[in-house]
């Protein structure tokens, strides 16, 4: 069966990362790592800068991590419009420990109070919709 | 030092007004070759004379486009520097090849931008260059993805609203002595500044640039050329560009840098390149699409330590004639205009001459850094004759 987001393929980045959606439309959540030795890649790439391997591992892990970064959008900003009605939201860059820091966007979920760089947040997967563009999607919530 | 010290420099400036984004009387490429003929009015040049063509990121008047209006004899050298506001300063050390190598000996750098004939921020900004990682999670504009930056430098890092409020303070005082300046008549004080809107937390209104129609040029002439030009001459010292590992296309992922420009590097290889550091220079134009970028920029630099940020940064401390680093002496892309910084150069040149709005008397050391944060940045050094 053919995925929702290839069918809906935004542009513009590297592009070596239609596996973290693959597996996020399927529920689950993976990161990229090199094979040979064993660096975490993200974004996705083509060729470990580190050790010069072509063949990367996706590796299933459980959504879990801690705010890095955030901002609450306060605007309905022109190419994001199917969240107007959201407005405001929170979109928290995560950084996850499990695979040696590397930070995954997503956007907020549940109660803000507590939200804080550092605050330790839990993921949940969301299947495609117009809000993600039929992207499938990560979701941090606060777990305090 | 290296070759390029002081072997260009910039000898005309043009500038049309500044439009409220998307009502510009006339196209973009209508509005370049304005900047362009005024450039070499200024500089006291043949504007058929101009062999190079130099610009930045999305820049849609090519020469191509240009020749014919301009009555071009020979274009000998034409340029384009990867990405967006970051590549601004870098402009000039393309420039400087160019006429160091013998490619070309008159090149304009320039930039203009109207929304309503090219809609840069929807389409070409926009569609080609923001991951499905941003789209999907409702991040679109480079406030609010500068806004992820900014929330760091300040819960994290510990730098205060106030370094903000200065930024925006001093931006527009100085517009409302620039007849030329777009935000000229707004008015600024705490009250404005803290009733704003919220754009994209921590950002209010006017701590983001807004965009305007416009064009801007600057030309660029080999250091002997220029002695016998009308103009005083504004020598290019240093122009580095690039970026570090770590830094580049990594959606959020930068490291060591985040919060800050990510021109560290950039910085050190101008001091070295130049000679100078960061107590000599006498005025800053400090790229500001976003302040808090801005100000990032300024602890690249070695203006200060993120600790001392709200110290540093003070209405007195900031602005000319006699603040200790006075920036955005136009009103910059804050309050002056934003074409994607182009105004920046221009008003570096400005100082050097004696001639701004907002001078600081006797300045001879101008900076102009580039596009913060931007996938690659640049920065550049220039000098009066003195300073050579
Ligand atoms: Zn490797």
């Amino acid at each position: 069966m053919a995925y929702s987001f290839e069918q809906h393929k935004i542009s513009g980045a590297i592009g070596a990362d239609d596996q973290f959606w693959r597996a996020l439309e399927d529920g689950t959540f993976q990161l990229s790592r090199c094979s040979s030795c064993r660096n975490w890649t993200w974004p996705a790439h083509f060729r470990c800068g580190k050790c010069g391997s072509w063949e990367f591992e996706w590796v299933t892990l459980e959504p879990k991590g801690n705010v890095f970064t955030y901002t609450r959008s306060r605007y309905a900003f022109d190419r994001v419009l199917e969240r107007k009605d959201d407005v405001p939201y929170v979109t928290i860059v995560a950084e996850i420990p499990e695979a040696g820091n590397v930070r995954v966007m997503g956007v907020m979920k549940g109660d803000e109070a507590g939200l804080k760089i550092g605050a330790r947040v839990k993921g949940s997967i969301e299947p495609p919709s117009p809000k993600t563009k039929n992207y499938p999607s990560i979701r941090w919530e606060l777990d305090l | 030092m290296s070759k390029m010290r002081g072997a260009a420099a910039i000898v005309g400036i043009g500038q049309t007004p500044y439009y409220k984004r998307g009502t510009s009387p006339e196209p973009e490429l209508k509005l370049a070759i304005r900047a362009i003929t005024q450039a070499a009015d200024d500089a006291g040049i043949d504007v058929r004379d101009i062999d190079g063509f130099v610009s930045y990121a999305s820049e849609r008047s090519d020469p191509a486009k240009l020749m014919p209006a301009l009555g071009t004899r020979e274009c000998s050298f034409a340029s384009l520097v990867w990405f967006h506001g970051g590549g601004l300063p870098a402009t000039l050390n393309i420039a400087s090849q160019a006429i160091m190598t013998g490619q070309a000996d008159i090149v304009a750098v320039y930039r203009s931008m109207a929304e309503g004939s090219n809609q840069r921020l929807r389409v070409i900004v926009a569609q080609d260059d923001t991951s499905s990682q941003y789209l999907v999670n409702g991040l679109d504009s480079p406030a609010q993805i500068l806004a992820l930056r900014a929330q760091r430098l300040m819960e994290y890092h510990g730098v205060p609203q106030s370094a903000l409020y200065a930024t925006v303070r001093a931006s527009y005082y100085h517009a409302s002595n620039n007849p030329n300046a777009y935000g000229r008549t707004v008015t600024m004080n705490d009250e404005v500044y803290e009733h704003a809107r919220m754009i994209s937390e921590p950002y209010r209104l006017f701590d983001c640039s807004r965009e305007n129609d416009a064009a801007a040029c600057i030309l660029v002439v080999s250091a002997e050329r220029a002695k016998d030009l009308k103009q005083k001459p504004a020598y290019i010292l240093s122009a580095p560009m690039g970026t570090m590992e770590g830094g580049g296309a990594l959606e959020e992922n930068w490291r060591p840098y985040y919060a800050t420009a990510g021109q560290t590097e950039l910085a050190e290889r101008l001091w070295r390149e130049s000679g100078y550091g960061p107590k000599d220079v006498d005025v800053a134009q400090i790229y500001m699409n976003m302040n808090s970028m801005g100000i990032g920029a300024m602890v690249d630099h070695g203006f200060f330590a993120m600790e001392e940020a709200g110290a540093f940064c003070t209405f007195e401390n900031l602005t000319a004639p006699s603040g200790k680093l006075p920036i955005n002496t136009s009103g910059g892309d804050l309050g002056e205009g934003f074409i994607h910084g182009m105004g920046l150069i221009p008003e570096a040149v400005r100082q050097i001459r004696g001639a701004s709005t907002n001078q600081v008397p006797g300045a001879k050391l101008s900076l102009v850094t580039g596009g913060p944060g931007d996938l690659m940045s640049s920065t550049a050094l220039l000098g009066a004759a003195e300073t050579l």
